[in-house]
């Protein structure tokens, strides 16, 4: 084991895997694109984390120090890896700086991208500035400047949380559920009434997907502590009357439309497959499943291994994932390299 | 396009001309139907706060429409109108009026509670349902039920004196209902216990309704009781957005 283990991404999923493999004495290179790590909570400036209510910048920003102050862990910001070659306990890594590393493994923990709105043009992102997303509102809590209208800066007495927005929708080709969001929406709706408590959050759904444990300290808390309500309508549009934002659409419960005023409309960002995935799956010669994310071997066996023997994966970059999961992945990632590794030559039973 | 849901067409959004010419062109009777629009443009917030503040209502914020009360409901099963989870919907997303289409049978709730037992929120539906046909009466829009008046008549007697003298609490009851007291059945119960009750008893019973005798240093009980109710009835029309009782019942 002299060559170290390439984990390719600093979010959650890569910091716990890097974390995990140097614990075990295994020497690490951890690259991340961005010239810090951290990755999605860090960058998109999460507030409040599910479940655990740290601030992201707290719970990630201890990985990242834990991760990078390691000894054994050399941290490579700012960098890619532009080509990747040789075979398992064995491989040659070239990095965008022109070095090239000889690496025992690799962990692809490459994440996700955020939805971007504007692909749903009718539910006025980019058209009305008090259009604003999930993203959004976590980093006006995160900055500590609170949730204000963008256009004029005044405390909303409405908003609107507008589900499976870039999830479950045909349309836009994103067949599948991202998981987080109704939870996140809940939590954040939870922190509006909160902070504003003069102001009234109607979160519009499809169904909750609130899994596991989340249903009573998410979907039922908002609820029955904070009186946030829940209407059943998938959102035909939003309008602006020029003061302010109009939301309509059919409330199913009651088999009538409605086109109801909101002060801000919040859309619950989906999770897409990391955009660089094409590039990465060429460069690491993973295959992709069919929407684009990495594609996972089947986890019987082990867990976290990719197409290629040698090279795996853990965390969003295959499909929509809590950072919690992301980072169990992490680790059951950073173990599958290890056993790899001691064990190369794997037998097949005949 | 045919209409799917011809039930979503009610006979007051029907809008018709009976003499009517559009350019030149007779359009009256059927020609000129057309049928209002049912958008719902706004909820009002109030709705579910003010039913939370009546005894029953308080969970009514935990409904998640799953229908259990409906499909439990004793009276849902005779009367398909009668339908909790939809007016809690409505309650909940202040539509009123839309739920006073229904003020006429929201009273016809028999307080069975299947419903408590069946809901999984434990949203107590069937204090909803007595929450919002005591708001309904509070806001004018239904009469104060028989069963209010008599509670109203009983209740009164009691504070005013600590004691319920059957007599004058019939008599009252009966007045207020604009029932007859020489209705038939009622002159032969009396005849019927004039006949077998104890003389010592009638006569007790007599002078119990010419005197209303108090209980004894009622007066301080009387004050403390009145002052409860006051203060009730003062935070309910408060919640509810009345202005003050004209004059505090005593």
């Amino acid at each position: 084991m002299s060559h170290p283990v390439l984990v390719l991404g600093g979010g959650p999923a890569g910091l716990s895997a890097a974390h995990a493999l140097a614990s075990a004495g295994q020497k690490v290179l951890l690259v991340d694109k961005a010239d810090r790590l951290g990755g999605a909570p860090i960058l998109s400036g999460y507030a409040r984390l599910v479940p655990s209510g740290e601030w992201a910048k707290d719970a990630i920003g201890g990985m990242v120090d834990r991760a990078a102050q390691h000894p054994l862990v050399e941290v490579k910001a700012g960098c890619t890896v532009t080509q990747f070659s040789g075979t398992p306990g064995d491989f040659v890594a070239v990095l965008s700086s022109g070095e090239r590393r000889p690496v025992a493994a690799a962990i692809l923990c490459t994440g996700f991208t955020h939805f971007d709105s504007v692909n749903k043009p009718e539910w006025g992102f980019g058209t009305y500035p008090d259009v604003v997303t999930t993203t959004q509102v976590e980093q006006m809590m995160s900055s500590g400047k609170g949730v204000r209208c963008p256009s004029d800066g005044r405390v909303p007495e409405r908003v609107a949380i507008l589900l499976c927005v870039g999830s479950r929708d045909r349309q836009i080709g994103r067949e599948w559920c991202s998981k987080i969001c109704c939870t996140v929406s809940a939590n954040i709706a939870m922190e509006i009434r909160e902070e504003l408590p003069k102001c009234s959050v109607y979160i519009y759904y499809m169904d909750i997907r609130t899994f596991g444990l989340y249903e009573g300290a998410y979907y039922w808390e908002s609820q029955e502590k904070h009186r946030v309500k829940y209407i059943k309508a998938r959102i035909a549009e939003v309008t602006s009357n020029g003061q302010r934002l109009i939301v309509k659409g059919e409330d199913t419960l009651v088999k009538r439309p409605i086109t109801i005023p909101f002060d801000m409309v919040v859309h619950a960002i989906g999770m897409d497959p990391n955009v660089d995935n094409l590039m990465i799956a060429s460069t690491f010669g993973v295959k992709l499943e069919k929407y684009g994310h990495v594609q996972k071997a089947p986890s019987y066996s082990a867990m976290g291994g990719t197409s290629r023997p040698g090279v795996f994966v853990a965390g969003a970059a295959t499909g929509p994932e809590t950072i919690d999961d992301s980072i169990a992945q992490g680790q059951s990632a950073a173990m599958a390299a290890i056993a790899s590794l001691k064990a190369p030559v794997a037998v097949a039973a005949e | 396009m045919p209409i799917h849901e011809q039930s979503l067409i009610r006979p007051e959004n029907l809008v018709r001309q009976d003499k009517l010419t559009i350019d030149g062109v007779d359009v009256s009777g059927d020609w000129s139907t057309f049928i209002e629009t049912r958008v719902v443009t706004d909820y009002n917030e109030a709705m579910q706060d003010e039913i939370a503040a009546l005894p029953g209502g308080e969970y009514i914020h935990r409904c998640w429409q799953c229908g259990s009360c409906t499909n439990s409901c004793t009276v849902n099963a005779i009367n398909p109108d009668f339908n909790p989870r939809y007016w809690i919907y409505l309650i909940r997303l202040g539509m009123e009026e839309e739920l006073l289409r229904d003020k006429d049978i929201i009273w016809q709730c028999v307080s069975c509670n299947k419903c408590t037992y069946a809901c999984p929120r434990d949203v107590v539906p069937e204090g909803v349902m007595k929450a919002t046909a005591h708001w309904l009466e509070l806001k004018g829009h239904t009469r104060p039920s028989t069963a209010t008046v008599f509670d109203e008549v009983f209740s009164d007697q009691v504070f005013a004196t600590g004691r319920i003298e059957e007599g004058r609490l019939m008599r009252g009851f009966f007045a207020r209902t604009g029932q007859s007291l020489t209705q038939e059945w009622l002159v032969g119960m009396i005849r019927g216990l004039v006949s077998r009750l104890p003389v010592g008893l009638l006569m007790r019973l007599g002078l119990a309704a010419v005197l209303h005798p108090r209980t004894g240093g009622w007066g301080r009980t009387r004050q403390a009781i009145a002052d409860y109710v006051a203060e009730q009835d003062a935070s309910r029309r408060t919640a509810l957005h009345l202005p003050p009782a004209p004059e505090a019942r005593r």
